[in-house]
Parts: structure tokens; sequence; C-alpha cells
């Protein structure tokens, strides 16, 4: 699994793309690719934090399910928001989501053979 | 050549990048392209807090808040010159927010873009400071994510156009990109 981490608006899946030939790949926008379809490309989770959100949204517990997607699927790049470096939101929903994805994103990047930071469009491998 | 410089509110990057372009620059004219407008005090300060700060650095300030590459009209011999360009936030907020209705983050885009690029080819080192703002996760509304969406794609567009890349984290520079 690679993870892919960076700001808002600043190209990680461009950078992510740079990599492969368009063929090669299945993007999957803020969702996991469901159960019952047959993949053969390598599959990107972009806008892994929206997925994350919305699992909360939804009072599920994105932290198994992402846990046992990634235990059926090992081959997988994530590429998430890095969402951290604000304030404190005050609303106790914006607070869960920020506190949560932050923990799930540090234990993929435990698991991961490879994390990169995205700032300005610029990949650098952190693991 | 071209530098551009990123980080965070309070990072130090104004005093890093001022410190950087006089040490490349050595002994030719400096030129400081400000692009803030003061409209109240705590923008005034914040200008004088700057200003005090280029003191004694040899810096000739240009006002410039939006149609950054005519800058270039107020320069002697911009090939032996170097400019600090101060800040992509400023201009592209200028450039958006400036007519009666905010302009869409394309167009802001090219025009910042291809300012820069009369910069970099008619000066001989151009450094560009820009904010990291992209990192707090909070969904602002539509004109201000239109905004920071704008700033994204100026700053990776800048970084594909610079030699090199800097982060300043506390005060410390960072390489992102390294030139020769």
């Amino acid at each position: 699994m690679k993870l892919v981490i960076g700001g808002y608006s600043q190209g990680k899946l461009g950078v992510v793309l740079s990599n492969y030939k368009e063929e090669e790949v299945e993007v999957f926008d803020g969702l996991l690719p469901p159960d019952e379809e047959q993949l053969t490309k390598t599959v990107i989770i972009n806008h892994f934090h929206n997925w994350v959100r919305n699992r909360l949204l939804q009072e599920k517990k994105p932290e198994a399910e992402i846990e046992s997607y990634l235990k059926k699927h090992p081959q997988t790049i994530i590429i998430s928001d890095e969402i951290g470096n604000g304030i404190v939101p005050v609303d106790a929903f914006e607070r869960e989501y920020r506190e949560r994805t932050g923990r799930i994103l540090v234990n993929l990047a435990k698991q991961a053979d490879e994390v990169v930071r995205v700032i300005c469009g610029i990949g650098q491998k952190i693991k | 050549m071209m530098t551009l410089i990123i980080g965070g509110s309070g990072s130090g990057k104004s005093a890093y990048a001022e410190d950087y372009l006089s040490d490349i620059s050595k002994n030719s004219r400096k030129y400081y392209l400000a692009t803030m407008q003061a409209f109240d005090m705590e923008g005034r300060m914040k200008i004088e807090k700057h200003r005090k700060m280029r003191n004694g650095k040899g810096f000739h300030t240009i006002e410039q808040p939006m149609d950054i590459d005519t800058a270039l009209n107020e320069m002697e011999e911009p090939k032996e010159s170097a400019a600090l360009l101060e800040c992509i936030s400023n201009l592209t907020a200028n450039e958006m927010f400036s007519g009666e209705q905010a302009k869409d983050s394309r167009e802001v885009t090219e025009k910042i873009v291809n300012g820069v690029k009369q910069l970099k080819e008619k000066l001989n080192h151009l450094v560009i400071v820009s904010n990291n703002v992209f990192e707090d996760g909070i969904r602002y509304d539509e004109t201000t994510m239109e905004y920071i969406k704008a700033m994204g794609m100026i700053n990776e567009r800048l970084a594909a156009m610079a030699d090199q890349v800097i982060e300043v984290v506390v005060g410390i520079p960072v390489a992102v990109k390294k030139g020769n």
C-alpha cells in the first residue's frame, strides 16, 4: 500500500498518475471499490478523507473498514488531504472528523510501503 | 534564476526570503515587490513591520498589488537586478476580488503565472514568497474555496517553473526542489 498526503489543491493525484499509464489505474473518488467488483487495475482511492468523513456521518467505523479492505487488497494507493494543520474546530463533529482522520492516516502510514507528501505539485518521499 | 519559498503564517518565511535574496544577489540592485493593500490599522501596521524588517537591507520597494509584470516598468536594468515578490496570497486575493464579481480561479492563475513568467525572463534573480493555506481541512464558503484552489494551482505552476522550491518551517529552510 502507498499513502499520498498533502494539502488541498496541491496536485496529489497528478503526482500519482505521472507514474502510471492511464489504462493501468482506476480512480475511486471518496469511496472504496465495491466488494463484488473484480479489479485488475491498480486501485487509487482519491479524497480518502471524504470517505472517512462520510463513514463518520453515517456513524460507521472507518478504522475497521479500511483495515479489512486493505487486508484483502494490499496493493492499494490511498490519497488523502492533510486536514490537521489548522485551529481546533469549535464544532464537535468537525473535531472528531479531524482527529479520527489523523489517527487513521498515522496507522496507514505505519503499514504503508511508501508515504509521499505533496506540496506545490512536488512529491517528497517521507517513508 | 527563480526560487519559490513557501511556509505557514509566522513561519519566518519573509525574513528567510529577504536574507536569501540578499545572499544570492550580492551587490546587484534589489527590488521588493509589495502586494499588500492596507485597508485598516492592522494592515498598515503589518506593512510597517515588514518595512522595518527590510530596513538596511537595501531594497527598493515597488508597490504592485495587481498586474505584477508591470513592476518591470519601474526597474532600471532588470537583467542586472534581483526582486523579491511578496506574496502570492495577497496578489491572488487582489486579482480575484478587485472587480464587481470574484474572478474564476483559472483566469486568475493564468494571469499571475504569465506575469511571473515575464518577471523571471527579464530579471537576473526572482524570489517569490507564498503561503501554505491548504492543510487545515476546513470547508469554507465557495468563494474562499475557489481562492484556495487558485493559490494551489498557482503554487504548483510556479514550483514547476522555479529552479528551487524551499519550505520554511519554524524559520528552518527545507528543500522541496533542488536546483543545480
